[in-house]
């Protein structure tokens, strides 16, 4: 779903203590800015991170980055100091990182006297080319007298990694040293490569610059952060471009307006909503063993309307493979049409472009049609359309839900009541339904209403309530929208590709086309529709029009298909 | 004419037995000697000298236990030229079979080279009760196959976890032929899932192999519709 403006409108990703995720899947950057916010009224904290060795120890005093030692020999890891709302910042830049660091582990540890349970809440988040990917937020509350803790871990495990720790710590900054304390090792660079958003701090308040290929690494608008005004740049940091923000960066737990922001959609996505990511796409997977592009260079067939020889021509060495069904042929090759017979590389080969998408977030979009949940993250039930289950793997519990109270009133309304099941255990559940396009919608605090016939399913931990527009000429006397308020995702099926307009004095819109809005707009049944009946009598085409009021940033969601 | 807006349509050159032409229509290069079984009434094109067959001989006697009482659906092409198949606009996906083995849900299955060894089963435990299709086409061998899909299918593993795999039948496209495959009905009361009849059945498949799904449960068998 794109949003209005051309606003990059990703939702961060919030984590949850334990959770873990590939920073591939969470952005195709390497550059990336680390942000680490604690409130905690009378606490100094030193906020530092350990670049640790396979063993998990600081065998390098170097990759120690804390405030007595602000950078890392060749600079891949930087401490920023207090910027953009967050209380201490840091520069990690993975592809530059020493081999022989295999995991940055950052943590706090309280100065002076205190406890952590005095904290009234923090996070540590993860920001790409501006854009904030991933966000850990703690409360105060889980802790008891530990003096510090461990807040997240990026680590290299094939791939670099984030996972949120949350892990109290008894002894201060001195007891984590000692936990990781080791000997000295060499240290080598490793390289990396690749296009990629580069590193710039987030901007505060939700807007995030258009993608570009690479922003050079810029220091954040000051303004809005709690601990201390945005001090000078670090005579370290290189000072590119700083992105123009037109808002004025919002705090730092500043919910960004609710914006319709499609889960990365894994591999292929033939569907309408690609939004702006933060960056150049990822580098498409690389092809599985076996599969060669080129079609194979067995010998040439005769082209059609000659008979040939004899129908089985010799095979290609095994490993050639078929082209790719899909997709265009190979360049450039004008040849007569061949009838490869080859062992190409199967039918696996085939199929691997349809294969599951990687796990690791509870939504992930399969491809344009199709949403995973994986109950196991968060171990909450979804709410779902009954029958929208194509697909389910472990064991995953369903069982009838009823409407509630209201959602009969509507299904006496409407003739149809909407059924939910409930999906609750651990596995995943592949959710579909009639090929419609899938756009899960991840809300943060925020509200958004849904034509009830488009919500396919949601977390549970939403609320959700039934609301009715009345008008004359809607058929069946109101337009029923299912309103989701809260944290947790809805998915919404659309007929075709929808279009996201953003709410002005003049928005309208058919009212069996529209399929969702934000809740903050306000819903007026037009009278044009009159207008019309009169100037084209007997015209009964057009059925009800819909006027959206609103202030700026809301919007609304309109499928190509009245339904 | 001007012809610049359609210009893009215009068929690529061919470069394998069977090609997609867009995301919906399949094209396969005929040769004499290279048969191929198409479902009845796929055809939308075709170019050069290609003729065909309907209810064939080998498909009658292999159709025999196609249980529906009509015609084969399928039929047999051959003839030199370009073939173009398409089923109602759904999505055509095309493997290529090196000594693999799947089974196919009948209605899901577009066209197959001749050669390769195909059987028609009746499609065990609950499954039959779906709206799909009655049957299943195994095919082994080397050689192409076309299926189709409503929207883009998803391909899971199922050797990936210690559970097994649940598909709605309605969903189901194909799977490797040798996953163990049983019926699962969910005889609680308060579980409703699957469509129409409210009662639960899914299939649940283990081993070693792959299920192909479509993400959609349109479990109107097109074939009937064509007579």
């Amino acid at each position: 779903m794109q949003s209005d403006g051309g606003r990059s409108l990703r939702m961060a990703r919030e984590f949850q203590r334990g959770h873990k995720a590939k920073i591939s899947d969470l952005t195709a950057g390497t550059d990336l800015y680390v942000g680490v916010q604690i409130t905690a009224p009378g606490l100094n904290f030193d906020i530092s991170c350990f670049g640790l060795d396979a063993d998990e120890r600081l065998s390098d005093d170097r990759y120690f980055v804390f405030f007595n030692q602000p950078k890392s020999p060749e600079e891949s890891l930087q401490q920023l100091g207090p910027q953009a709302g967050d209380t201490e910042s840091f520069r990690v830049t993975l592809d530059r990182i020493p081999s022989s660091i295999q995991k940055l582990s950052f943590s706090a540890s309280i100065d002076g006297d205190g406890q952590m349970s005095q904290v009234a809440s923090g996070y540590i988040r993860l920001v790409a080319g501006g854009d904030e990917v991933a966000r850990y937020s703690f409360q105060g509350s889980e802790f008891s007298t530990e003096r510090a803790m461990m807040l997240g871990d990026i680590y290299l495990k094939d791939v670099w990694r984030f996972a949120a720790i949350g892990q109290g710590f008894d002894g201060g900054l001195d007891a984590l040293l000692r936990n990781f304390g080791g000997e000295v090792a060499e240290d080598e660079p490793a390289a990396d490569s690749g296009v990629a958003p580069g590193f710039a701090p987030p901007a505060a308040g939700g807007a995030s610059q258009p993608a570009q290929p690479a922003p050079g690494f810029a220091v954040p608008q000051g303004g809005g952060a709690p601990a201390a005004p945005t001090p000078p740049p670090q005579p370290q940091a290189p000072q590119p471009p700083q992105p123009q923000q037109p808002q004025s960066p919002a705090a730092a737990n500043a919910a960004a307006p609710t914006i319709a922001a499609p889960i990365t959609p894994p591999g292929a996505q033939p569907g309408p909503a690609v939004p702006a990511p933060p960056g150049p796409p990822q580098p498409p997977p690389a092809p599985p063993q076996g599969q060669a592009v080129p079609p194979p260079t067995a010998p040439q067939a005769p082209p059609f309307g000659q008979p040939p020889g004899g129908q089985q021509q010799p095979p290609p060495a095994p490993g050639q493979a078929i082209p790719n069904p899909f997709g265009q042929p190979p360049g450039g090759q004008q040849q007569p049409p061949q009838v490869p017979q080859g062992p190409a590389a199967g039918m696996a080969v085939t199929l691997e472009k349809y294969r599951e998408a990687p796990t690791g977030q509870r939504w992930t979009l399969q491809n344009g049609q199709l949403a995973r949940v994986d109950l196991g993250i968060d171990g909450q039930p979804v709410l779902a359309r009954q029958g929208s289950m194509v697909l389910y793997q472990g064991k995953v519990d369903f069982s009838h839900k009823g409407a509630g109270f209201r959602g009969r009133i509507v299904g006496n309304a409407t003739g149809q009541e909407m059924q939910l099941m409930r999906c609750s255990g651990g596995g995943q559940v592949f959710f579909a339904e009639e090929a419609g396009y899938l756009h899960p919608i991840e809300l943060q605090g925020d509200a958004i209403c849904v034509s009830a016939e488009h919500v396919l399913a949601f977390d549970e931990s939403l609320q959700h309530e039934v609301r009715r527009i009345e008008g004359h000429g809607i058929p069946g006397g109101a337009l029923f929208t299912m309103q989701f308020q809260g944290t947790g995702t809805v998915v919404v099926k659309t007929q075709g590709s929808p279009v996201v307009l953003p709410v002005t004095p003049t928005t309208f819109a058919d009212a069996d086309a529209v399929v969702a809005w934000s809740a903050a707009a306000q819903v007026v049944v037009s009278s044009q529709v009159r207008l019309r009946r009169q100037a084209y009598p007997g015209h009964s085409g057009e059925t009800v029009n819909l006027q959206f009021r609103g202030a700026p940033g809301n919007f609304i969601v309109v499928q190509p298909c009245e339904v | 004419m001007d012809q610049q807006l359609v210009s893009g349509c215009t068929p690529a050159a061919p470069t394998a037995r069977m090609e997609t032409h867009g995301n919906s229509m399949l094209r396969v290069v005929m040769q004499s000697g290279q048969d191929l079984f198409a479902r009845t009434g796929s055809m939308v094109a075709y170019e050069g000298f290609v003729q065909y067959d309907p209810n064939p001989p080998a498909v009658r006697q292999m159709a025999s236990q196609w249980l529906t009482g009509e015609g084969a659906p399928l039929m047999r092409c051959h003839g030199d030229g370009m073939l173009y198949l398409a089923d109602y606009g759904a999505d055509v996906v095309v493997l290529n079979l090196n000594e693999d083995s799947l089974s196919v849900n009948g209605s899901n299955i577009l066209a197959f080279d001749a050669h390769l060894n195909w059987g028609v089963q009746r499609v065990k435990g609950m499954a039959k009760f779906s709206g799909q299709g009655l049957f299943n086409v195994a095919i082994s061998g080397t050689g192409w196959v076309a299926l189709t899909t409503r929207g883009t299918p998803v391909v899971v593993d199922c050797g990936r976890g210690a559970d097994e795999t649940y598909v709605d039948p309605d969903a189901l496209v194909a799977w490797s032929t040798h996953l163990k495959m049983k019926g699962k009905r969910s005889f609680k009361a308060s579980s409703m899932i699957g469509r129409g009849s409210g009662e639960a059945y899914q299939m649940g498949f283990s081993g070693q192999g792959f299920v192909v799904v479509q993400p959609s449960e349109d479990s109107t068998d097109r074939l009937r519709a064509r007579g």
